[in-house]
């Protein structure tokens, strides 16, 4: 229906988000104690560092660098953190992570990073950073890894001790003072599953799911682009993180919401518009007045040519006019005055002799007659001349009364008759038609009056009659295609025998008359005698009839519309323009959501749709295999911590599980996603006895959270004593780190 | 946003830092992360007096899910069990299947990758 369209209310539109370029270069704090412990969250998408003094960190900024010469200035260019953004000259490319994966690759970015982040919070200390410093590493990082973080610290910067532990365990011990509880870490490339016991973090147990925010974010990238692939504009890193974190939802039950996700009035909720930015080429648009006075201009310029054309007629008429009667009055001397002046006078003109004379003057007075008409007919505004029905009254006289000039008109008459004829005749015949068309119709409505149901059935039969044929055409189409499928091998046998007949019969012709005998000359060759003949063409053809399928169409429609105007039954969504309707393809819902799609209009071009990535993208977490990843979702990870790892762990009792599920928390970057506590506490709800009671939250701020509770710790007695000196380091080096209950543990 | 502003930065990060040991000089050269875990092994595989609940970076790996999985369509991400023969690419329903037809070469490809499942010739 073209009128519920209209009612469609547009759908919101979000702007594809990027990273916002900050208004000034990030600004450098002063408040610097020397002794007091600093602590560095040195996470994969943002660092943050500050003295544990304070409340919260006082530096975070991306963990990005870039290094690029300024050409014009020959000038190396080192930034860091959100100062990146800034450079507006700065290409995307340059800027980058130290990570590879999981893992530190580019020291020398660490180095530029920690430089930056000590001097934000106005280390003014010199020949080394006086104070105590605590920072975070991934679960069981490789021991390189942590080498190398400590030899940094340790023999670049002076650093007297320093502590590490992993920043999921560091959250946890923010958000509560319970000693059993577990905490799902979500990070940029992983997601640890740790339990804790005793206040301790026991790795033993703790689990690595090897997914996280980044890999979220390109996977996602990935589909879009697989699933718009001619989208006009570049989806960045950053667009893709952007749109995760915007769009992206955890569903509280998959399987089932899933299963509506892409029906209409599902859509119509849930569906998200994303629009890429881009410069919209405005055609001008011309008012009513100047199409107006375009058409007014096409009209005058054709009137000025007509009006050309007329005086140019004109004007020859008058000199042929002028002619005639010149050469008139020559004839009337020729006929009456002596000869030989005038035939001389008739050669001095450039005629031969005298019958070339009378022949030219016969021309002229015809083509001026036809002139007069002629003008007469466009001067008068088209009047039509009354032409009376032609008469021949030469075709029934015999040929031997006339003379020759007679035979020949004769002949042209009877041209002329039998052209008429014909035309009369179809004329009757379509009048024939048109009445037969009638009484059809008329037969037909009477039908419908007395016999509806008999009517309708007749018609539907014709139309279940008319799809099948359509679908088998299209089949044979499609196996047509395939050049090993029955029908094409048929196809194949027929034209083969096809050529063997001719080539037998051209080689018998051959001997008997020499050779002689052509394709188009074959006395044998019968073929086309018969209409049926033609019908092999059809058999052969590749499958293409256009003309038939046409017909089909057009019958189809004719049908649809009697049986939509008569049968009550019988309604719009049965039509089969109807079946092929974007409502009715779930392809289109999935690209385009639950409007209709123009793709001539720019902003539409310019639009991706998210609705089953919002929550497939999340559900990765839960079900890995999704993403091709062959790990166990965190769900699964949880189950296997609570009722199978830990009970095998001696020393764990009953009420410590007890305490451990009341006190679950989610943290890091994942754990924005909406419903995530919801989904989980489900999941556990599936694994527990039927009523266990298990507390699921997120930590109170997952961004800031890990640094915080590296500033916690750092007054308790279990981080005073695990700190590894640099005298400890210059003596002994890393392998004599001390373990300590945030998930610091020898490698 | 001011060139010198961020000159001033740039020449600070680029300059000697007072809090910075001057005689360090970092030796170490890079290594790609697939070379790192390849040292990693190595040296575990070397360490003596090994334990069984020793904890390092492939113990505390995710282990391989053990319940069924799930399969969803890989264009649309609906749950399906149909599998087109001749890719291997799931779909939702005829419509669909229809698109997995006449798919462009290569792009069956990197559907499954998607999830894993092409193939990578070596």
């Amino acid at each position: 229906m073209p009128g519920s369209e209209k009612e469609l209310p547009p759908q919101k539109v979000y702007p594809l988000r990027d990273v916002p370029v900050p208004s000034h270069v990030a600004p450098f704090h002063s408040d610097y104690t020397p002794g007091v412990p600093i602590a560095i969250d040195f996470g994969k998408t943002n660092m943050r560092i500050g003295l544990v003094n304070k409340d919260s960190p006082t530096s975070i900024f991306p963990t990005v660098v870039s290094k690029s010469r300024d050409r014009k200035r020959n000038k190396m260019l080192i930034l860091a953190g959100n100062d990146v953004y800034l450079e507006a000259s700065n290409n995307k490319s340059n800027v980058k992570s130290p990570f590879d994966g999981q893992l530190i690759t580019n020291w020398d970015s660490v180095e530029t990073l920690l430089d930056y982040g000590f001097s934000h919070i106005g280390v003014s200390s010199s020949n080394g950073v006086e104070n105590p410093i605590i920072v975070n590493e991934s679960l069981a990082t490789p021991y390189m890894q942590r080498a190398g973080m400590y030899q940094l610290l340790f023999e670049a910067y002076n650093a007297p001790k320093v502590v590490s532990g992993v920043d999921a365990v560091f959250a946890y011990h923010y958000n509560t003072n319970s000693p059993n509880g577990l905490v799902i870490g979500t990070g940029h490339e992983s997601t640890n599953v740790i339990p804790i016991v005793d206040g301790n973090a026991v790795l033993t147990y703790a689990r690595r799911l090897d997914w996280g925010g980044n890999t979220a974010a390109q996977w996602l990238n990935s589909n879009i682009s697989l699933k718009y692939p001619y989208f006009p504009s570049k989806i960045s890193p950053q667009n893709a993180e952007y749109l995760v974190k915007d769009h992206c939802y955890v569903s509280t039950d998959y399987q089932k919401e899933i299963l509506d996700y892409l029906t209409l009035e599902s859509l119509e909720e849930k569906d998200r518009v994303i629009e890429a930015p881009f410069v919209e080429v405005v055609k001008p648009q011309k008012t009513e007045e100047e199409l107006q006075i375009e058409a007014e201009k096409r009209k005058e310029s054709g009137r000025r040519l007509q009006e050309q054309a007329r005086k140019q007629r004109e004007e020859k008429l008058l000199q042929k006019e002028k002619e005639y009667e010149y050469y008139s009055a020559l004839r009337a001397q020729l006929e009456a005055g002596p000869r030989r002046d005038v035939l001389n006078s008739l050669v001095s003109e450039g005629f031969e002799d005298v019958e070339d004379f009378t022949k030219y003057l016969s021309g002229l007075e015809k083509s001026l007659k036809k002139a007069r008409r002629q003008n007469a007919l466009t001067g008068d505004g088209g009047e039509e001349e009354t032409e009376e029905p032609p008469s021949f009254p030469l075709i029934d006289v015999p040929d031997e009364q006339l003379d020759e000039d007679q035979i020949k008109e004769k002949r042209r008459q009877k041209l002329l008759k039998a052209n008429m004829d014909a035309r009369l005749k179809l004329k009757q015949e379509k009048e024939a038609a048109k009445l037969e068309e009638l009484r059809k119709q008329e037969e037909d409505k009477k039908w419908r009056e007395t016999d509806l149901k008999g009517w309708i059935k007749a018609r539907r039969d014709r139309l279940t009659a008319i799809l099948q044929s359509k679908k088998e055409r299209k089949k044979r189409k499609e196996e047509l295609s395939n050049r090993k499928s029955r029908t094409a091998q048929q196809r194949m046998k027929k034209i083969a025998s096809l050529a063997a007949d001719n080539n037998g019969k051209g080689d018998n012709n051959r001997k008997r008359r020499g050779g002689a005998v052509t394709i188009d000359n074959d006395p044998n060759d019968t073929f086309g005698a018969n209409d049926d003949d033609w019908a092999i063409y059809r058999a052969i053809s590749a499958g293409d009839d256009e003309e038939a399928e046409e017909e089909e169409e057009q019958e189809l429609l004719e049908i649809e519309e009697a049986l939509l105007e008569f049968d009550p039954t019988f309604t719009i969504e049965d039509t089969y323009k109807r079946q092929y309707d974007w409502r009715s393809s779930i392809v289109h819902r999935f690209l385009r959501g639950p409007r209709p799609y123009d793709p001539e209009e720019q902003h539409q071009a310019h639009q991706i749709h998210l609705n089953v990535e919002r929550i497939r993208v999340p559900e990765v977490l839960f079900q890995p295999s999704i993403a091709g990843v062959d790990q166990a979702g965190i769900a699964e990870l949880c189950e296997d911590t609570v009722l199978r790892r830990l009970p095998s762990m001696t020393g764990f009792s009953g009420d410590q599980q007890q305490e451990l599920l009341q006190n679950v928390f989610i943290s890091g970057g994942l754990s924005y996603f909406e419903n995530f506590e919801e989904r989980l506490r489900r999941e556990f709800q599936s694994f527990l006895p039927v009523d266990s009671d298990v507390v699921i939250r997120r930590v109170s701020d997952p961004n800031k959270d890990a640094w915080k509770g590296m500033a916690k710790w750092s007054s308790t007695q279990g981080a005073q004593t695990s700190y590894l000196t640099r005298g400890e380091y210059l003596e002994m080096g890393v392998d004599y780190i001390k373990e300590n209950a945030m998930g610091c543990v020898k490698l | 946003m001011s060139q010198e502003e961020l000159d001033r930065v740039s020449d600070m990060l680029a300059g000697p830092l007072p809090f910075k040991n001057p005689n360090w000089h970092r030796k170490k050269k890079y290594k790609p992360a697939r070379q790192l875990i390849n040292d990693e092994q190595k040296r575990i595989n070397s360490k003596e007096n090994r334990t069984f609940d020793e904890v390092n970076y492939f113990t505390v790996q995710a282990p391989p899910s053990l319940k069924p999985r799930k399969t969803y369509c890989d264009i649309t991400g609906l749950p399906t069990s149909y599998r087109a023969p001749h890719s291997q690419i799931r779909f939702y329903n005829m419509e669909v299947y229809e698109v997995v037809k006449n798919m462009a070469s290569g792009v069956d490809q990197q559907y499954l990758g998607l999830r894993g499942a092409n193939v990578v010739l070596r």
